[in-house]
């Protein structure tokens, strides 16, 4: 439905004159070379020696290396221990996340319009509060709890801080549901959770995707909690590891292994984002669903 | 009586939607609820399914009081205005939801499916989606889902409004085959009065939360309860003329004559559909629409009456039905 939308918009292809396309086309380039350049600039410096990054005399041969990737790959413990670590913290929060926050939207759809309003605000407040505030607080409850060093207590603070956006966005998923939908199930016999099983759930997929993948790039890129609440080496995730090799050597920052490193570290996340691509823009343009 | 609302009352917010609302209906028969939009009849149609739950009364099928039954164990076929098929399952999958989900052996389970897929039509549809199928199909798998439900009421809701005029009348034999006249109470809520007149046995003319007249087709077309009941059954409406003496005299137009001895008018405009030809004259007494025969050649100055024995008359300020009349004749 979403191809159908793009392709039949107002400004289909076969309206357009050729000047018009030649200049969409150049723009869309830029757009391109705007937002993948730095990723690219990553990409062939985490290739390139230690010196070539710093002297631009070398010839084209002899700049490239596969060294910073086997330093990264050799170290105490491995790189692809963090890798690890972080999805497992991005894949449980996001489960936690949408296990609590599907039925919590669900609910509030269904609340009547008067306390919805107020309820509605509360939860945006929350959504745009900034949460570094609120490290200290957490790490003093990881300290009385013993929740420090624990990857899957860390799932805990992630869920609780993705919890607004998720809300909102679930929200916004059922109350775009048609209401006889879920009157019909009923009609047919359908406990609740039937319904939301096999009718309701099936209808917001979009929608959940997207929101899994929201709060999944959250957890992954967290940066204060994880710093707070984590220290053993092995346990760290990637965002506090990859600080921690960028500020390894008091003398010198090594630029090749970083570069690596955000590699690596993007990979997952690529390919993340290409599986479920066409879920991810028909959940965030929504109104895919019209019966 | 196996459907009974009792003392139905309903109100959203400020607005009462239902005033102490009755009505019964019984075992095979097919009750119209007819009125203009906002006058509560979907409401009442929610009641009854047990989607919204009355402020106070009582409904009763087969004798059970159902107000505190829940919706999903009601037992009720309702087809939607919007059909409301499960877009995300196939035209088999919708029709297996419910009956997967109330249990029961798979084997029996597309038996009746295949049968009633085939008595609808449906047979080659049955692996498209909804977004597939055309508006009279998806009306029929609508259809075909509340026919499984195995109900005890059957409730439909403006199921032909969004068709057009010819698929409505292909549809409405397939209705009366299927659902009216079976075991079933049916209760068919519609703004259309053709449709009411076509299908159902008694028509309840609802306005404003309150039944204004319920009968047959018959009943209301002849003798109409009141002046709001005299314009909305019968098409072209019914010539209301101004009050006089504290009485608004109503005549239908088809009981109109073009008369050389009657009072002189001028022709305003003329619709010709035929079969008939629908006339808007102007007289002494005000503006009426005439219906008579199509071949009849029309001039631009002419006479009409009608026989005043089929005269309506009704109170000017109540617009209550006054004794006289029209007779009813069988």
């Amino acid at each position: 439905m979403t191809h159908e939308s793009l392709t039949h918009g107002p400004m289909t292809r076969g309206s357009m004159t050729p000047g018009l396309m030649t200049q969409r086309s150049l723009w869309i380039a830029l757009l391109l070379v705007w937002s993948l350049g730095p990723m690219f600039w990553q990409l062939v410096s985490s290739f390139t020696t230690a010196d070539a990054l710093v002297n631009d005399q070398l010839s084209f041969w002899s700049r490239w290396t596969l060294n910073n990737y086997r330093d990264l790959l050799s170290t105490d413990p491995p790189f692809w221990r963090y890798l690890f670590n972080s999805s497992l913290v991005a894949s449980l929060t996001t489960l936690l996340t949408l296990m609590l926050a599907i039925p919590a939207a669900y609910g509030m759809a269904k609340l009547p319009d008067r306390w919805k309003g107020s309820l509605r605000a509360a939860v945006v407040g929350a959504a745009l509060f900034p949460y570094v505030l609120l490290f200290l607080a957490l790490l003093e409850l990881a300290r009385t709890f013993a929740l420090g060093n624990n990857l899957i207590a860390i799932a805990i603070p992630y869920s609780a801080l993705s919890m607004p956006l998720a809300l909102l966005l679930l929200t916004a998923a059922f109350e775009a549901l048609p209401n006889d939908l879920e009157d019909a199930a009923k009609l047919e016999g359908l406990s609740l959770w039937q319904r939301l099983r096999w009718v309701l759930l099936p209808l917001i997929a979009p929608a959940s995707a997207s929101t899994a993948i929201l709060v999944f790039l959250f957890a992954w890129n967290e940066y204060p909690v994880a710093l707070t609440w984590l220290s053993r080496s092995d346990l760290l995730t990637l965002p506090v590891a990859m600080a921690r090799i960028a500020g390894s050597s008091t003398y010198s920052v090594p630029y090749g292994t970083y570069a690596a490193a955000t590699v690596l570290g993007a990979i997952p996340l690529l390919v993340l984002v290409l599986v479920f691509q066409r879920q991810i823009v028909s959940g965030l343009t929504n109104g895919a669903i019209k019966g | 009586m196996t459907l009974q609302l009792r003392a139905i009352n309903k109100r959203f917010g400020e607005r009462q939607v239902l005033h102490q609302l009755d009505l019964d209906v019984a075992n095979g028969e097919c009750v119209a609820l007819l009125g203009a939009s906002g006058c509560g009849k979907s409401t009442a149609l929610r009641l009854i399914a047990g989607l919204d739950h009355p402020d106070q009364g009582s409904i009763r099928i087969n004798d059970a009081e159902m107000v505190d039954v829940p919706a999903e164990r009601r037992r009720v076929g309702m087809v939607f205005q919007s059909y409301a098929l499960f877009p995300h399952l196939n035209v088999w999958e919708n029709l297996e939801l419910g009956l997967r989900m109330r249990g029961g052996s798979a084997g029996a389970r597309d038996e009746r499916i295949r049968s009633v897929l085939e008595v609808l039509q449906l047979s080659e549809q049955a692996q498209q989606r909804p977004a597939q199928l055309s508006g009279g199909q998806r009306q029929r798998v609508a259809l075909a889902r509340a026919l499984l439900r195995d109900p005890l009421v059957y409730l439909l809701d403006e199921p032909m409004s969004n068709l057009d005029a010819q698929l409505r009348e292909d549809l409405r034999p397939q209705l009366r085959r299927l659902m009216i006249g079976g075991e079933q109470p049916v209760v068919y809520v519609t703004h259309d009065q053709q449709e009411a007149m076509a299908l159902a046995d008694r028509i309840a003319v609802m306005r404003e939360g309150r039944i204004e007249q319920i009968g047959t087709p018959r009943e209301l077309y002849l003798q109409p309860a009141s002046t709001y009941v005299a314009q909305f059954i019968g098409r072209p409406q019914m010539n209301l003329l101004p009050a006089k003496n504290g009485v608004i005299t109503g005549i239908r137009p088809d009981d109109l004559r073009l008369d050389p001895a009657g009072s002189p008018c001028a022709i305003l405009s003329r619709e010709w559909f035929g079969a008939n030809q629908m006339l808007l004259v102007r007289c002494d007494r005000g503006d009426l629409r005439l219906v008579c025969s199509g071949e009849t050649a029309i001039e631009a100055e002419t006479c009409i009456s009608w026989p005043s024995d089929c005269e309506h008359r009704f109170d000017a300020v109540s617009g209550r039905r006054l004794p006289s009349g029209c007779p009813p004749s069988d």
